[in-house]
């Protein structure tokens, strides 16, 4: 099997699981039967993922299939990666968690059924967004994704449940319908001027006729795109629907939702922003993302302190963290991409960390209300200590992952001249660690509630909570080095396609000896 | 085994033991917890000690070892030179003493504050006594900026130990207050590197004088609001709600000395400085040392008075600091030599306090009298810390503060603004002298108050801290001395 071949099973996996949960009777079927086609799909999502990914970044080599609809290009393969190991993490967290809700008589057989088939799909539909050239397909990708977790979204069909579906639905199929305008001035324009028009709809073919391209055009089709996409991303105006589906979601569907498809909105507009830069030079699209990023890092951080919800907290966050990422794109320049690069990274892996940890917290109290989660060290010690980590961690404190990629956004900032910008969101990011800080002495810490039984979540939960919380400290302590080759050759492609300094030897050795010399040039 | 790898080598083990054991007591049941953390610290203790002993068969010559570099480009490295691996023991050595004290302390049998010491406490407390070496011996801005955030976690977790609504309130305080500080150790990481395409420290010295003067004083900003000073003084007297003999590492070596080290280190690093470093910090020092001396007025709890004795005194050290910007290494020496006294005169003053907290249940100070005829030994480290505070010689305080002063008047020789500064900080220190007269009076002599006189036997391990950290107040001066030549 050479790797095009690869690529095409990688996306028949999720898929085929999906279809044949769907022709399986669930009535009939006993639950495990549903389990073990999951635990068998997503063990070979990981596999052929990693591999994949792995071969992307060892050779540098992009891997195409089916001509050229499908690529797997270094930028793609980060999010490939994210999507393979957290979909592989949550999706072994669902098991327990999934179960639980069944103890509680909350889902029946049925629900089990359409949660694990529809969590494949929402797998599959992710890694279509991430793996597909042909920018229409992409669209399409973005808008299956919304199609294929609104179902989880109101899984428990409660009556807020079926509120954020319905909200989730509707605004983000209108919103990402910009993103369809976009898309289509885009591949219009691109129709135009290329000597061959049935290849402008894919984005490898467009990026050579960049300087070709009507910039005025480009222009508003980037303004479309980055409301249209943003919306998925949950950028401020735009985010209206992301606190509400992603805290009435299953824990584990919110971790996924948070932290890797929120990412692949963003890997959307990273592609379309960096098309836009080759055409009208870096200024416009730079200028629409620092707009949006600082407003949503602004107001997200404020949302955040004064929710008093645990998953809507969470949710907020994710609204401030791509908030962050969109803020890098604002800034501009090489060392930003790596840095927004870095922050997807990091912050799935916190985000979806944190979200499976609320999952403990909603297994064991029945709520997510914070005032009624009290000393949770007192009745689950280890969910206690993981939590306590995750939110130091979310906030941004060292050792923990999120810190490299913050101090590097702040580096980026001051290094564009933006440094009271960077100051603003300093502080903004200060009433984050307030209110995350809070949590923890309110709710992790003090008295338990009266009749409150000790004792921890089932350890099925806790091991990819725990695999999780050590990649958490590995990558904040010590960068593993295939995660530096991959942001740098993602970071590489980035920049000379977008063609800002493609002369420069940016990125000679690592990513930091890459992004000193950049700067010493200058 | 060459020296540099040899030094390195025992201050990534005086940094990294009290990390793991951290982890180790937060997995391990709740009674290993104790001796794991005193186990750790003395390890750090000998590592640290270990370093200076090497150092010193070098003959003193600063060093700079890199440890994680990417590329060209040094994240972590550790500096090994005068000032350094005299503060590293110091500071290691009084959280070793802070652990042995909290055995007794953190017990049911204390009066004020009856408690079993939960994990976390001797988490907490173990992975801030190893961050400190860190953050000392740290060569690049970053390495200052993780260890600087992690002090600040730490912190809050043990000032909000006892989780009441007050100490909940000082434990927020403390971490908001300094990390907003810390935006200026951010923007100075962020300038340094851009401009120089490296984090490490003495980088500054090739900046020009303008952006020298930016990062100088954006890492001043940071400073101030660890070492308590104005405008972010609001978080240390709010901090007094942690156990006692967390406030005792606070003050004495731990959180309030993060700001002066990496202002000194800084110093160190730059070169020649611009003078409008020297002015800002000038001026800051005294109005903080004014301020503070005002706020001892009308404070009755022994705890608020030593929080702000401890703003002036940090004021004395950045006074010092800055002053050396002028000119003047023995103002500069004087500084360090007084992080490196009061760290032992503070510590036992506030150990002092948590012993009466402990035996009697109180640390107001009207409640207070005549401790010499009930617990004498008690008594005498009460007078020899005040005394020490207030710069009385033969005590430790006086000879750095005496440095600093006679340094400062060098450097302010033919500037009469300066002059004026450094005359107005003399009188702080009589007047500071004439106040804690007072309360040696008030609380030492005389027949024994009520309380006093029910007072519970002082138990062991807080003599052994107390006779430790007394004697250090008669020695430390000299080894401070010797060692700075």
């Amino acid at each position: 099997m050479d790797t095009s071949q690869t690529l095409l099973v990688l996306m028949a996996v999720p898929l085929s699981a999906s279809l044949l949960m769907a022709l399986i009777p669930s009535r009939r079927a006993s639950i495990r039967v549903f389990e073990s086609i999951h635990v068998l799909s997503i063990t070979l999502v990981l596999a052929l993922g990693g591999m994949l990914v792995a071969s992307v970044v060892v050779t540098g080599e992009t891997v195409s299939a089916v001509g050229l609809w499908f690529r797997l290009d270094p930028l793609g393969s980060i999010f490939v990666a994210l999507i393979v190991v957290i979909g592989f993490m949550t999706g072994i967290f669902s098991l327990p968690y999934i179960r639980h809700d069944i103890e509680t008589g909350v889902v029946d057989s049925p629900k089990v059924k359409q949660y694990y088939l529809f969590f494949n799909l929402f797998v599959f539909t992710m890694l279509l967004v991430s793996l597909s050239n042909n920018i229409i397909v992409m669209w399409v990708a973005i808008e299956a994704t919304t199609l294929s977790t609104v179902f989880l979204v109101g899984l428990y069909n409660t009556k807020t449940a079926l509120e954020a579906a319905w909200k989730y639905v509707t605004v983000c199929a209108s919103g990402v319908a910009f993103g369809l305008y976009g898309t289509l001035l885009v591949y219009a324009d691109a129709a135009n001027v290329m000597a061959d028009p049935n290849q402008a709809a894919f984005l490898s073919e467009i990026i050579p006729y960049a300087s070709q391209l009507d910039p005025k055009i480009i222009m508003i089709a980037f303004v479309f795109i980055a409301i249209g996409f943003g919306t998925k991303a949950g950028l401020f105006p735009m985010h209206t629907w992301l606190p509400d589906a992603h805290s009435e979601a299953p824990s584990p569907i919110s971790g996924l939702l948070s932290g890797v498809l929120l990412k692949c909105a963003i890997l959307v507009i990273i592609r379309f922003y960096t098309l836009s830069i080759s055409v009208v030079g870096p200024t416009f699209p730079q200028t629409v993302m620092l707009i949006l990023g600082a407003a949503s890092v602004i107001f997200a951080a404020f949302a955040v302190f004064v929710q008093d919800d645990i998953k809507r907290k969470l949710a907020y966050s994710s609204c401030e963290n791509v908030g962050v990422i969109a803020l890098a794109l604002g800034f501009g320049g090489p060392i930003v991409i790596a840095a927004a690069l870095l922050h997807c990274i990091m912050h799935a892996l916190t985000k979806s960390y944190m979200f499976c940890l609320s999952g403990n917290i909603v297994m064991k109290y029945g709520t997510r209300d914070l005032g009624k989660i009290k000393g949770v060290i007192k009745t689950a010690p280890a969910t206690a200590v993981l939590l306590t980590i995750g939110f130091l961690a979310l906030s941004g404190f060292p050792p923990f992952a999120m810190f490299v990629s913050e101090v590097m956004l702040f580096l980026a900032g001051v290094a564009t001249g933006d440094i009271w910008l960077v100051i603003v969101i300093a502080l903004a990011l200060t009433v984050v660690i307030a209110a995350f800080t809070l949590v923890v002495i309110r709710s992790v810490l003090g008295d338990a509630p009266e009749g409150m039984k000790r004792g921890d979540v089932p350890l099925a939960a806790l091991v990819p909570e725990f695999l999780l919380v050590a990649v958490i400290i590995w990558f904040g302590i010590a960068l593993p080095a295939p995660v530096v080759a991959g942001v740098e050759s993602a970071t590489r492609q980035v920049v000379q396609a977008s063609g800002i300094d493609s002369d420069q030897t940016l990125l000679s050795g690592s990513l930091f000896a890459g992004l000193q010399s950049s700067i010493m040039d200058e | 085994m060459q020296p540099a790898f040899a030094m390195s080598f025992l201050g990534l083990a005086a940094i990294a033991i009290p990390f793991i054991a951290g982890i180790v007591i937060a997995l391990l049941p709740r009674a290993a917890g104790r001796w794991i953390s005193i186990g750790a610290s003395t390890l750090s203790l000998v590592a640290t000690i270990a370093i200076a002993a090497v150092f010193a068969s070098q003959g003193m010559q600063s060093q700079t070892v890199d440890l994680v570099s990417i590329g060209s480009c040094t994240i972590l490295g550790l500096v090994f030179d005068k000032v350094s691996v005299l503060l590293a023991p110091a500071f290691v050595g009084i959280g070793l003493i802070v652990t042995i004290y909290s055995l007794s302390y953190m017990s049911a049998n204390n009066r004020e504050h009856p408690d079993a010491p939960r994990r976390r406490f001797y988490a907490f407390l173990t992975v801030f006594i190893g961050a400190m070496p860190g953050l000392v011996f740290a060569s690049t801005i970053v390495g200052q900026l993780v260890f600087f955030e992690i002090t600040g976690a730490c912190s809050w977790a043990l000032i909000g130990y006892y989780h009441t609504a007050e100490s909940n309130k000082g434990a927020m305080k403390a971490l908001i207050i300094t990390h907003i500080a810390s935006v200026g150790l951010y923007i100075a990481a962020a300038l340094l590197f851009i401009n120089t395409g490296t984090f490490e420290l003495t980088a500054i010295a090739q900046l020009d004088p303008t952006l020298k003067t930016y990062v100088m004083l954006a890492i001043l900003i940071a400073a101030w609001g660890k070492s308590a000073q104005l405008p972010f003084y609001m978080w240390l007297p709010s901090a007094m709600a942690a156990p006692t003999p967390v406030s005792a590492y606070l003050h004495g070596a731990s959180m309030v000395k993060v700001g002066v080290v990496i202002f000194a280190r800084s110093l160190i690093s730059a070169g020649t400085v611009p003078e409008a470093v020297g002015w800002v910090g000038v001026i800051g020092a005294i109005v903080t040392l004014v301020f503070s001396f005002f706020m001892y007025l009308p404070q009755k709890d022994l705890k608020r008075l030593l929080a702000f004795s401890t703003i002036s005194q940090l004021s004395y050290i950045f006074l010092g600091l800055s002053l050396s910007v002028f000119g003047s290494q023995l103002a500069f020496q004087g500084s360090v030599a007084h992080i490196f006294n009061h760290a032992f005169a503070k510590t036992l003053f506030f150990l002092v306090a948590g012993t009466l907290s402990y035996t009697t249940g109180t640390r107001m100070l009207p409640k207070i009298k005549g401790l010499m005829k009930k617990m004498p030994l008690v008594g005498i480290a009460f007078g020899v810390a005040a005394l020490a505070i207030a710069g009385v010689p033969p005590l430790n305080g006086f000879f750095s503060k005496f440095a600093i002063f006679a340094g400062g008047f060098q450097a302010a020789s033919g500037n009469w603004i300066l002059t004026t500064i450094v005359i107005v900080g003399l009188i702080e220190t009589i007047c500071c002298f004439a106040w804690f007269l007072k309360v040696m009076d008030g609380a030492l002599l005389g027949e024994p108050s009520e309380v006093v006189a029910a007072a519970q036997p002082v138990p062991r391990s807080m003599v052994v801290a107390l006779v430790v950290l007394i004697v250090m107040t008669f020695v430390s001066s000299g080894i401070a001395a010797a060692w700075l030549g």
